[in-house]
C-alpha cells in the first residue's frame, strides 16, 4: 500500500496536463513563406512523418511522466514492502506517554489501556534484530529485547507527571543517533507538544487514539496567601479548570480540621476561609469530586500556623500606641514580650529611629551587637514619596534616616522612599528609616499604617515561611540548614543549598534536626488537566514529515520506517532519467534522418 | 593613360561570389570579365579533340601543354614558343533555359542571385566560351510553354543577341521542359550540343523522356541543375507554412525537426536525377546560385562531352 506524508502536494499532479495544454495552446497558425521545392518537404513528410509523430507522441508522454515523477515525489511517497514477511531490522525509540493525562477515562476505558496496548501492537512486530528503547513520562529510556518491553508496557501506569513530547522527541533523537524511527503512542494533549528545531532525517510515527476526550475538571492551583497564619486561620484562594460555564463542587480541607465547601468555575479565583487551627505546619488540600481524571482532582500545599504574637510597644507615640491597641482588639496583637514594636528587644523587633538624633549611634551599636546587617545613616530632610509595593502604598516621607547595608549585603529591602532603602529586614528584626509620626510621614494618619504593622509583627519580624511549589519529578532548591526531607513515613537525607527531586505528589517538609525549615508543596502539572487533544494537522505542523495512524492501525503501521520504502529517491532518479531521455529524444529529432 | 594590371594580377571575376559579381555591371560586362578569368585560369583546352589549323605562334606559359610546344623554334632560338590552332566551328550548341516561376526565387534576397539571375549568367558566360570556339550557340527559353528561340549561329555578334533575349527573360509559371527540349530538334538538324539549365522542379519523367528522345538523335546532352542554397538546407522560424509558388501546394512543419530528414531526401533526388541521367550518358551538375561562376562553367566544360 503506498502512503504519501505530503497528500496535498498532489495536487500538482494536475500539472501533468501543462505538456498537453502548452501543446494545445502553441498549436496556432505559423507564416506562410515562399518555397519552390515544397514537392522534398512534401517526400520528407511522406517518408518521415510517422517516425516523428511516434517522437512526438514519446516527448508528450516523457514529458507528462516527468512531472507527474517530480509532483509524487515531493508528496513523499512511500510504500509497504514487508507483504507481510517482517522487516529489515532497524532501531526504533517507542515513545509511550504514561503520563498524568493518561489517566483519563474514556467510555469506561483508560486511555493508557489503549496506549499500552498499541504499543504492544508495535513491539509485537519486533524481533530480537531490532534495538528497542522504552521512553515513557519519566523522561528515561530503557533498552531492551522486544519480549522485555512488552512487559515493561504492561506494567506501565499513569504518572503524576507531565510529558513534554517534543522533550520526548529530542530524548529518542538523541539515542537513535541519527539513524532509525520513532513511534509516540500518545493521547497527544495540546499542551504536551512542542516544536523541533530540527528532526534530522528520523521517522517518526505518531499513534494516537480515537474518540474525543472528556470534560474534565482538575485544581490547577491553590495559593495559601502570606504566611504564618495565625490560629485564625486564613484564606485560601483557589482556581480550577474545566468546562466553560459550569461549576463544580469544591472542598477545602486544613489538616484535621472540617471541611469547607464552595462552588468552583473554571478559570475563577475562588477564595475560602479555612477553620481556625493550632500553631504548627498543616496541610491544606482543596479538592474536586472524582472524574475521569482522578489525578487532578486534588492540590495541596502547606501552611504554617502561629499564635497572636506577644508584642511589647511604647506608651509615649500615641499613632504606635492607638494602631497596637487596635490590633489587640482585633485579636492580632497580645501583649508580651515576643516581639517589640518602635524599639529595639531582645528578640524580634520593629524598630524606628528614636527620638533624639544623638540615640542613634548607640541604636547602631546595639545593631551590630544583634548582627543586624543594617545600620542607620545621615538624617534627610528632603521630601520624598514611599514607592508603591506590595507592602506600602505611596506616603509621603518628610524625613528619614538613610538605611545603610553592612558591607555590599543590599538583601532584605521591604520598602524604598525615593528610591533609597526605607524599611529593612534582617533576621528578626525590621528597620524602619522614619519615625512613626505625621513629622516624618503621612503613613500612621493613612488606611494602611494598621495592616502594614499586622504584617512587619506577625509576618516579617517573626520570620516569613514561604511553602515552595514543584512538579513530581521537578528539582526543588533545599533550605541552607536542612538535613533531611520528611513526607509521611518517608523521609531522604538532603544538603542544603543542593536539589530536592519530589517523586510524586504531596507535601514534603524540610527539616533540620528538630525544626521545620520550610514545606515543599509537590502537586501535578496543571497543563496535565487540559485534555483537549492537538489536531493531525497540528502535530504535522510542528514535527513536519510525521506519519499519523490511530492506535488500532499500530501494529501495520510500526517498523514502517524500515518496513515502508520511501520511494522519494527513486522517483527522482526516475524524473532525471525521463529528462535525459526526453533531452536525447528531442535533440535525436531534429538530427536523424 | 590609367596604369594596365598584368594578368596575374587582376581580380578573377570567375572565381567571386556570384552575387558579388553580379553588382558589378550589366550582363554583358560581367559575363566577359567571368569568362576572361574562367580561359586564363584554365591550363588546357577545354575543347581537347577539335579539329583545328595552325593560327600563329605566342610565347609559352606556364601551364601550357607540352604538346603544343614548338620544338624547331626551341632548337633553332632556344626560346619557348606554342602554337596557336585556328579552331574550326564544328559544334551547334542549344542552351535550354528554364524561366519558370520557381527560378525567380532566392532564399536570401539580399545575398544570393536568385537561381534565374544566375542561370542568365551563367547561359551567357557559355555562350561567350563556345562562340570564341566559334562554336554556333542558340537558345530556348521555357516555362509551361516555350517562351522564345534563338537559333543557333556562329557569329561573334550572335551573342548580343543572346545577351538581348537574356537580359529581357522574366520568370514566368509553371514549368514544362519537354516541349522545349522536343524543340531543340527543330533548331539541331545535325548532332550537336543540348545544355538544359533548371532547377529541375519539374515532371521528372517527362523530361528525361524527352532528354533521352535528344540522346537518340544522337545530341549530347549537358544538365545542369541549379539550386539554392536555401533549397538544399532547410531553415527558417520555428514552424511555417511552405508555399510551393508554382503549384500553390502547402506543407506546415518546424524546419528544426524536419532539416535532417529534408537534406536527405534532397540528396536522394539528386542522385536519382545523376543515375537516371548516367543511364542515358547524359551529364549532369549540380550548381548551387552562391557557387562562383568559374567553378560552375569548369564542372560544365571541363568534363563536357567533345564536339561531335
Amino acid at each position: 500500500m503506498i502512503g504519501f506524508l505530503h497528500p496535498w502536494v498532489l495536487l500538482g499532479l494536475a500539472a501533468a496536463g501543462l505538456p498537453l495544454l502548452l501543446h494545445l495552446l502553441a498549436r496556432r497558425e505559423p507564416p506562410a513563406l515562399e518555397f519552390p521545392a515544397v514537392r522534398y518537404l512534401m517526400e520528407t513528410a511522406r517518408r518521415h512523418e510517422r517516425r516523428l509523430k511516434v517522437q512526438n507522441y514519446l516527448l508528450l508522454i516523457l514529458r507528462t511522466l516527468l512531472v507527474l515523477a517530480l509532483v509524487l515525489g515531493a508528496s513523499g511517497p512511500h510504500v509497504d514492502t514487508r507483504l507481510g514477511a517482517g522487516h529489515v531490522p532497524g532501531a526504533l525509540v517507542l515513545v509511550v506517554d504514561n503520563s498524568l493525562s493518561s489517566g483519563a477515562v474514556v467510555d469506561g476505558v483508560p486511555v493508557l489501556t489503549q496506549l499500552r496496548e498499541a504499543a504492544g501492537r508495535v513491539l509485537s512486530e519486533a524481533t530480537p534484530a531490532d534495538t528497542l528503547w522504552l521512553l515513557t513520562a519519566d523522561g528515561i529510556p530503557r533498552r531492551g529485547s522486544p519480549e522485555a518491553l512488552r512487559q515493561s508496557v504492561a506494567g506501565l501506569s499513569p504518572l503524576s507527571l507531565r510529558m513534554d513530547l517534543g522533550e520526548a522527541l529530542r530524548t529518542a533523537e538523541d539515542v537513535l543517533r541519527g539513524s532509525g524511527q520513532i513511534v509516540v503512542v500518545s493521547d497527544f494533549q495540546l499542551t504536551a507538544l512542542s516544536a523541533l528545531p530540527a528532526l534530522s532525517a528520523l521517522s517518526v510515527l505518531a499513534v494516537r487514539p480515537s474518540g474525543s476526550p472528556p470534560a474534565n475538571w482538575g485544581v490547577t492551583s491553590i495559593d495559601p496567601g502570606h504566611q504564618p497564619w495565625t490560629t485564625d486561620g486564613g484564606a485560601v484562594r483557589i482556581l480550577v479548570s474545566g468546562p466553560a460555564q459550569a461549576t463544580a463542587p469544591l472542598t477545602l480541607r486544613v489538616g484535621d480540621r472540617p471541611a469547607r465547601r464552595g462552588l468552583a468555575s473554571a478559570g475563577v479565583p475562588l477564595g475560602i476561609s479555612s477553620p481556625t487551627v493550632p500553631a504548627g505546619w498543616w496541610p491544606v488540600a482543596a479538592e474536586l469530586d472524582p472524574d475521569e481524571v482522578r489525578a487532578d482532582d486534588r492540590r495541596v500545599t502547606a501552611v504554617r500556623v502561629l499564635p497572636v504574637a506577644g508584642v511589647a510597644w511604647p506608651s509615649d507615640e500615641p499613632y504606635l500606641l492607638a494602631a497596637a491597641e487596635v490590633l489587640q482588639a482585633g485579636g492580632r496583637f497580645r501583649r508580651g514580650s515576643e516581639v517589640a514594636l518602635g524599639f529595639l528587644g531582645p528578640n524580634a523587633s520593629v524598630v524606628e529611629p528614636p527620638k533624639d538624633p544623638a540615640g542613634i549611634e548607640v541604636l547602631n551599636r546595639r545593631l551590630g551587637e544583634r548582627g543586624v546587617a543594617w545600620r542607620y545613616g545621615r538624617l534627610s530632610l528632603e521630601a520624598v514619596a514611599s514607592d508603591s509595593g506590595e507592602l506600602v502604598g505611596r506616603e509621603r516621607v518628610l524625613r528619614r534616616y538613610g538605611l545603610e547595608p553592612v558591607g555590599n549585603a543590599r538583601t532584605g529591602v521591604l520598602a524604598t522612599a525615593g528610591g533609597a532603602p526605607w524599611i529593612v529586614r534582617s533576621g528578626r528584626v525590621v528597620l524602619i528609616g522614619s519615625r512613626l509620626d505625621p513629622e516624618w510621614t503621612s503613613l500612621p494618619v493613612s488606611a494602611a499604617f494598621i495592616p502594614l504593622l499586622d504584617a512587619l509583627v506577625n509576618r516579617m519580624a517573626r520570620g516569613e515561611v514561604a511553602t515552595v511549589e514543584t512538579a513530581p519529578g521537578d528539582p526543588a532548591p533545599v533550605p541552607d540548614l536542612a538535613t533531611e526531607v520528611r513526607a509521611g513515613n518517608r523521609t531522604w537525607p538532603v544538603e542544603g543549598g543542593a536539589r530536592f527531586r519530589p517523586p510524586e505528589p504531596g507535601i514534603y517538609y524540610f527539616l533540620a534536626g528538630r525544626d521545620t525549615l520550610g514545606a515543599l508543596s509537590v502537586n501535578p502539572d496543571p497543563r496535565e488537566s487540559e485534555l483537549t487533544r492537538a489536531t493531525d494537522s497540528q502535530i504535522r505542523g510542528l514535527w513536519p514529515g510525521t506519519r499519523i495512524v490511530s492506535t488500532t492501525e499500530a501494529a501495520t503501521a510500526g517498523f514502517f520506517g524500515s518496513a515502508r520504502a520511501d520511494l522519494t529517491g527513486p522517483l527522482l532518479w526516475l524524473a532525471l532519467t525521463l529528462g535525459l531521455v526526453e533531452l536525447l529524444v528531442a535533440s535525436g529529432r531534429g538530427s536523424r534522418a | 593613360m590609367a596604369p594596365v594590371s598584368p594578368p596575374s594580377e587582376r581580380p578573377r571575376l570567375d572565381l567571386l561570389d556570384p552575387h558579388e559579381v553580379a553588382r558589378l555591371g550589366g550582363l554583358e560586362l560581367v559575363t566577359q570579365g567571368v569568362v576572361e578569368g574562367f580561359l586564363a585560369g584554365l591550363h588546357r583546352s577545354p575543347r581537347r579533340g577539335f579539329s583545328v589549323e595552325f593560327a600563329e605562334h605566342r610565347m609559352y606559359q606556364p601551364g601550357d601543354e607540352p604538346r603544343y610546344v614548338d620544338w624547331k623554334i626551341l632548337g633553332r632560338a632556344d626560346r619557348l614558343y606554342v602554337k596557336q590552332f585556328e579552331e574550326e566551328t564544328n559544334l551547334r550548341a542549344i542552351l535550354v533555359l528554364d524561366v519558370s516561376q520557381s527560378m525567380g526565387w532566392t532564399g536570401a534576397p539580399g545575398s544570393v542571385l536568385t537561381k534565374l539571375a544566375y542561370a542568365q549568367r551563367l547561359a551567357a558566360a557559355l555562350a561567350l566560351v563556345l562562340l570564341r570556339q566559334r562554336d554556333a550557340v542558340g537558345l530556348i527559353t521555357f516555362d509551361e510553354a516555350v517562351r522564345s528561340v534563338t537559333p543557333a549561329r556562329a557569329r561573334t555578334t550572335h551573342w548580343h543577341q543572346l545577351l538581348r533575349v537574356l537580359s529581357a527573360t522574366t520568370a514566368g509559371k509553371g514549368t514544362a521542359a519537354e516541349p522545349a527540349l522536343r524543340r531543340v530538334v527543330d533548331l539541331l538538324r545535325r548532332r550537336g550540343l543540348v545544355v538544359l539549365i533548371s532547377d529541375l522542379l519539374l515532371d521528372q519523367e517527362l523530361a528525361l523522356q524527352a532528354l533521352r528522345f535528344l540522346r537518340h538523335r544522337g545530341h549530347q546532352v549537358m544538365v545542369l541543375h541549379l539550386m539554392d542554397p536555401a533549397e538544399v538546407r532547410l531553415s527558417g522560424p520555428a514552424e511555417a507554412r511552405f508555399v510551393d509558388p508554382e503549384t500553390g501546394r502547402a506543407v506546415t512543419l518546424r524546419p528544426k525537426d524536419w532539416a535532417a530528414a529534408y537534406e536527405a531526401t534532397v540528396e536522394a533526388a539528386v542522385r536519382a536525377w545523376l543515375l537516371a541521367c548516367r543511364r542515358e550518358d547524359i551529364h549532369y551538375f549540380r550548381i548551387t546560385t552562391d557557387t562562383p561562376f568559374g567553378l560552375a562553367l569548369r564542372a560544365a566544360l571541363t568534363q563536357a562531352p567533345a564536339a561531335v
